[in-house]
Order: C-alpha cells, then structure tokens, then sequence
C-alpha cells in the first residue's frame, strides 16, 4: 500500500459514509424527540367557578375539596388557599382552626402559615376574582397574590 | 301660545308610544317559549344576522358547514350558536316569529312542517356547552344520528363532518386545513385547543435522502474491498463477531437467499422499535384503544410514521417469511442437518401470524369487530377444548375488555418473546448447521469466500436500502384504522378478515367451520413441517441453487399449496 499524504479515496469514501450514517442517525433521533414532544393530557382545569359571592359571608370558611381550596372570607376580603401541602403535595384536612397533613404530619394555620414542618413554604394563596355577575371564579395557576 | 299645540301634540305622541309599546310587550310575551331571561333584548329585526355566510374559496371543511348550518341548523340554533333565545327569535320577520307555534313553513302546517321541540333548541356554543360530547366524533354521531329536525338522520356523513367543524369554529376550535373524517374525528377533542403537528414528510424525505447517500457510500466501499484490499487488519466490532471469519461466496449471492432472512430480522427490529414507540401512546381499553391509535396518527408529531412503518413492516415481513419458506423449499436447503431449523421457522411463521392477528384486533375500531368474533367463535368449534381455549383467549363468555387486556399482552409480550426466542434460536442455527446450504467443499465448483467485513457490509446496504422502500411506502400509503366501536355502526362495518386470512375466510364459505376453518389451516402447517421427514429430498451436491431434481415432490407440493392460498387470497379481496 502506497504511503500518502492525503486522504486517500477509500478513507474518504468510509469518512462520509460514516459521518451519513451518524446524520441519519440523528434525524431519526430529532423524530423521536418530536415524538415524544406530545402531551396526551391537557392537565388539570386551572379555574374554578366558585358561585356567588353572597354565599361566602364575612369570616365563612368553606373547603372545596374538588379543587382542592379553601375559600376564606377574611372580614369583607375573600382569600383562596390551596389544600396542597407544600412538602410533598398530599391534600391537607381541616382540623379546627388548622390544617394538617394526613402525609407526614405537617401543620398550617388557617392562613396557611406553617406551624410545624417537615412542610418548608406556606400554602399556596390563590387568586379570586369577583366577575361581572357578582360570582367568583379562582384561579389555581395564578400563582400568589 | 303659539307652543302649547306643540307641546300636546309630544305628550299625545309619548303616551301612544308607551302604549303602542306597552301592548307589542303584551304579544311577544305571549308564546310560551324557553326564553334565555338573560337576554331579554330589544326585540329587532336584523337582515344582516339573516343572511347567507359569504362563500370561501377554497372552502374549508367549516365554511361548507356553515353553509349547511346557515340552510338548515340556523333557524333553531341561532347565529352564533345561541340556540332558541328570545334575542334570536326577535331577529326574525315579526311574522316568522312564532313560527313554533304553527309550525315551520308553516302554510301548510301539520302537513309538511314540524313543529319546533317546546324546549327550544338548546345553545351549541359558548362555555359549558355540548359538555356530553367529549370528541369530534361523538359530536358527528350525534349530529348524524338526530339532525335536522326534520327529519333527523337526513343528512350525509360528509355533510354532518362539515357541520361539526363548523359547530368546532363556533366554539372558537378551529382547524385551519385539517378535514375530519371517521378516521381522526375522536382525536380531536371538543373541549380543548389541540395543537395539529406539522407535516413529517419534509423530515422523513431528508432521512430517506440521508440514507439514500449512506447506500451509496455502502455500495463503494464494499465494490472497494471486493477488488482484493480487504482491510483484515481492521479491528473486528461485536457486528463482525455474529458472523463467521468468512464465508463461500456462494451462499451470500443475493440471487439464491433473496436476502429474505436477513430482510426478516430487518423488519422484525423496525417492528420491535415502532411498537416500543406505540406503546407510550397507545391505551389499551375498549373505550380509549381507537382513540388513542387515532391521536398517534393525527395529533403525536411522526406518530403516523411511526404507525404506518409499524403497520407495513409486519405486512412485509409475512410476504418476506413467505419467500423464505418458498426459497428454502425450491432449493431443497430445508433437508437434514436443517430441517430442525425448518421447524423453527415454521413456528416464527405461526407467530407472526398470530402477531400481526394480535395487533391487528389492537386497533379495536370497526374494522376489527366482526374478524373477532369469527376468529373466537372458530376456536369454539374445535372439539372437546373449544370451549376451555376460547375461555382463555377471550377471558369471558364474548369479547369484552378482558380480551382486549389479553390480547394486548400477548402482543407486546407473550407472543414477543416467543418470537425473539425463536429468532435468535433460528439464526444461531443457521450457523450451528454450517451456514447456508451449499454444496461440501469437495463439491463445490467456485472457491471463492468473502470475508464477515464484507458481509456485514452487503448487510447493511440490503437494510439500508430496505429501511428506505419502508420509509417511502410508510410516508405514502396509511395504515387502516376506522372510528371507536359503536352499536350505531355495527351493520355497516366491515366483516372481512385481515388479508393475510383471507384465504381462510374463502375456506370457511364451503362449510364446517371446524373442517375448514381449524383443521385445514392447522393440516397445512403440519404438512409443511413433515416435508424434510416423510418426501424424498435434496442431494448434497445439489444444494446451492434452484430447483434441484432431488425434492421435485416436495417443491410442486408447496407451490401448489401457496398458489391454492394465493387464488383464495385475491378471491377473498375481490369478493369483498
């Protein structure tokens, strides 16, 4: 075999081939990327209608486990918190004037303030609304006030 | 002075018009209709809400619904979807107003008109609406099944397909250039915007250009080594390692294998791939399993590419399992010390088949309904164990959910795994039995042998070259599905049985199902696998090329079985 400087056919030829190979290679893993890109699920509905503001009267607590929130009419000001605990995301339950977790035992009080962990963060306020027709819708994704 | 005249003459003029109004509340107030109280507004005439939708040109699937919709829908459920309202109503003509009450195109009322539901027509767009219909579909059934009112199911399919995309616009779900159909309408959901994939072809028509490149590369190389600098000093790689140092030319001439083997394993790897993918999407339940092969196929970007190469690689590889056997038989290789692998691939055959008849079933939509029951109810016939089996096929007294379960994991496991087994069992005895057959050495008139560098290279070129006949075919041709399964459709559906049992449908017309349906085909089988055992075969000398005198018996006997399923096959399409 001749000794050369350049790249000889044949190692051209292989080079190319290979590098092909790799592209291929690579589109099909650019499809499967794509593929892989949908979403079956729409996810959760991220608002609620909560019905007329009447039925929240001033200092009412009411719970809406499908949400799951807790509607809070704090003297006139209507307050919404998530029933999620924010350790590891079991719904909490009411216990008197607090919340606990059935999970791991965390507690929060009734404005969502921790009172004893392993739960690090308060429990998420949710956004209320007052619409036109003096109902009220919540919002579960508009993160806090 | 002068301005009292005036002045009584405003008063008479305000007091006659809160009369005049007064009594035209009275008289629209009358028809005791469903009125939205939400809306009670002014009552006014307005031509323009009347009016025919302007035509589109080119019309999308939407505006030929809306012309529909404008002809026959609109009267009751309103411009904008609103149903019967007390608003809507008063946009009529005075007199068309209570066309309710004497029923519409109404001169001739009872005669040829109808009377309007006294519930009114019910609002089709806007939040909280059509909340029974989860899909497109649905929505189509429905609209098919009971619309118009008069009288309900006048409609064509196509045109209740255009009126649901219009509903869909309605609803602000729009569908720019997207046609439902029967065959994607329950992927598309009602309720939620769904995001339509962009084209695959652009992508797949650059891989298949990628790999066209990549074969001609291939090609050089090899036509390089075979002009005597084959590269022994190259490190062997685990590819190498699956084949022998060299092997005769002879038995890798594409003229005697047909590649079909090879092409085998090829497919059987797409198919492995392809399902894998499959199964991230697909639910494997009677209500979800349609819909979900529907959402692959419209909504999962290259989801139909993926479905179709999945499709048409397992209809390739019964048309290529044939050939083997039909290879493998007209040269007389199957003979001893082979024709135990003769039996393995027989039994990969009777896999496949009951794969590709597993996966078929899988899609659970129209198409599937009555091969089902015809297949299960064959498996009643066989005597004394028909019963017990059909049991354990079908998990219940009819196909239900259980057999859809079972089905499933006979497909993605069961029936898999056997294959693979078989599969690896068969190559490796391939090798275990000298390779393929040719002549022994003494025998042989041509020495030549290549090396596994330049087999592993023809290989690679016979799949890549595979991979992109595959690739175009998937890119051009949909594989089959139909809508969900619904009782409304149960008649029309089609009552053919895949193609690759065609034939034993076209057996099952002369008569006992038993006879012909069961024992016939499993005879077939039996008589297939006893060739190397009870006819004469081939000479060793002989092997190596076609049609050797040796086993002429054998050779007629499995043509003229073949061609008698070939002849029920295409009898069996176009009998239809």
């Amino acid at each position: 075999m001749n000794e050369t400087p350049y790249l000889s056919r044949r190692d051209f030829i292989k080079f190319s081939t290979h590098a092909l190979f790799g592209l291929a290679g690579l589109l099909g893993l650019g499809g499967l990327v794509r593929y892989f890109s949908y979403l079956p699920d729409p996810g959760p509905p991220t608002e609620f209608d909560l019905g007329d503001v009447a039925s929240y009267p001033v200092g009412s607590r009411s719970l809406r486990l499908d949400i799951p929130a807790v509607i809070h009419n704090r003297e006139g000001e209507i307050v919404a918190y998530s029933l999620i605990c924010t350790h590891l995301g079991c719904t909490i339950e009411n216990d008197g004037d607090e919340f606990a977790c059935p999970c791991h035992g965390s507690r929060f009080d009734k404005n969502g303030v921790v009172l004893k962990g392993p739960a690090q963060r308060p429990l998420q306020k949710l956004r209320v609304n007052v619409l036109e027709d003096n109902t009220l819708r919540l919002y579960t994704d508009g993160g806090r006030k | 002075m002068p301005r009292y005249p005036a002045l009584i003459a405003v008063i008479i003029l305000v007091f006659g018009g809160m009369l005049f109004a007064f009594a035209s509340v009275q008289a629209s107030a009358t028809p005791p209709i469903a009125a939205d109280t939400a809306s009670q507004a002014t009552p006014t005439f307005d031509i323009a809400r009347l009016a025919q939708p302007p035509t589109v040109f080119p019309p999308a699937q939407a505006d030929n619904g809306a012309q529909t919709y404008w002809g026959m829908c609109m009267a009751c459920h309103g411009d904008r979807g609103q149903g019967l309202t007390e608003e809507w109503r008063n946009s009529f003509v005075p007199d068309q107003r209570d066309c309710w009450q004497s029923g519409c195109h109404g001169s001739d009322y009872p005669e040829n008109s109808f009377e309007i539901p006294t519930a009114g027509a019910p609002a089709i767009a806007g939040s909280g609406k059509l909340a029974r219909f989860s899909n497109a579909f649905e929505l189509h059934s429905h609209i098919q099944k009971n619309m118009p009112f008069f009288p309900p199911g006048s409609l064509t399919s196509e045109e209740a397909w255009s009126l649901t995309a219009y509903v869909l616009r309605l609803n602000d779900r729009q569908l720019a250039g997207f046609t439902l159909k029967g065959i994607n309408g329950s992927a598309i959901p009602v309720h939620r915007k769904v995001n339509l994939p962009e084209s695959e072809i652009p992508g797949s028509l650059i891989l298949v250009g990628v790999l066209i490149l990549t074969a001609i590369g291939l090609n050089l190389q090899i036509n390089r080594n075979h002009a005597g600098s084959i590269a022994l000093s190259v490190r062997p790689n685990f590819f190498h390692h699956l084949h022998p140092p060299s092997i005769p030319a002879e038995q890798s001439r594409f003229r005697y294998t047909l590649g079909a083997g090879g092409l085998a394993v090829f497919l059987s790897l797409i198919l492995l791939v392809t399902g894998l993918l499959e199964m991230y999407y697909y639910v494997p339940t009677p209500g979800q399993a349609a819909i979900s092969v529907e959402t692959i196929v419209t909504l999962v970007p290259f989801g139909n590419l993926v479905r179709n190469l999945h499709y048409w690689s397992a209809q390739f590889l019964v048309i290529v399992m044939t050939l083997h056997l039909l290879r493998v038989v007209l040269t007389g290789a199957y003979a001893s010390p082979r024709r135990f692998n003769y039996l393995l691939g027989l039994g990969l055959l009777v896999f496949i088949l009951l794969l590709n008849f597993t996966g078929y079933v899988l899609r659970w939509d129209e198409g599937i309904r009555w091969a089902l029951v015809v297949g299960a109810n064959l498996l009643k016939t066989i005597p004394w164990i028909g019963d017990g089996v059909y049991q354990f096929v079908i998990g219940g007294s009819e196909p239900g959910p259980a057999t859809l379960t079972r089905f499933y994991t006979w497909h993605i496991f069961g029936l898999t795994l056997g294959a693979s087994i078989l599969i690896i069992w068969h190559a490796f005895r391939v090798r275990r039995d000298g390779g393929i057959a040719v002549p022994p050495p003494s025998e042989r008139k041509e020495k030549n042998r290549i090396t596994r560098f330049e087999l592993l290279g023809r290989e690679v070129l016979t799949m890549v070259i595979a991979g992109v006949v595959v690739l175009l075919f998937s890119l051009i041709v949909p594989a089959p599905i139909e809508g969900p399964i619904s009782d409304a459709s149960a008649i029309t559906s089609d009552s053919r049985a895949p193609w690759f049992f065609l034939w034993v449908q076209q057996l099952l017309k002369l008569g006992d199902p038993f006879l012909w349906g069961v024992f016939t085909p499993v005879l077939v089988v039996i008589v297939l696998g006893l060739l190397p055992y009870v006819l004469p075969n081939a000479r060793s000398e002989e092997l190596g090329r076609w049609l050797p005198s040796g086993n002429r018996i054998a050779q007629a006997l499995v043509v003229l079985i073949i061609l008698v399923i070939l002849a029920l096959t295409v009898l069996g399409a176009v009998s239809g």
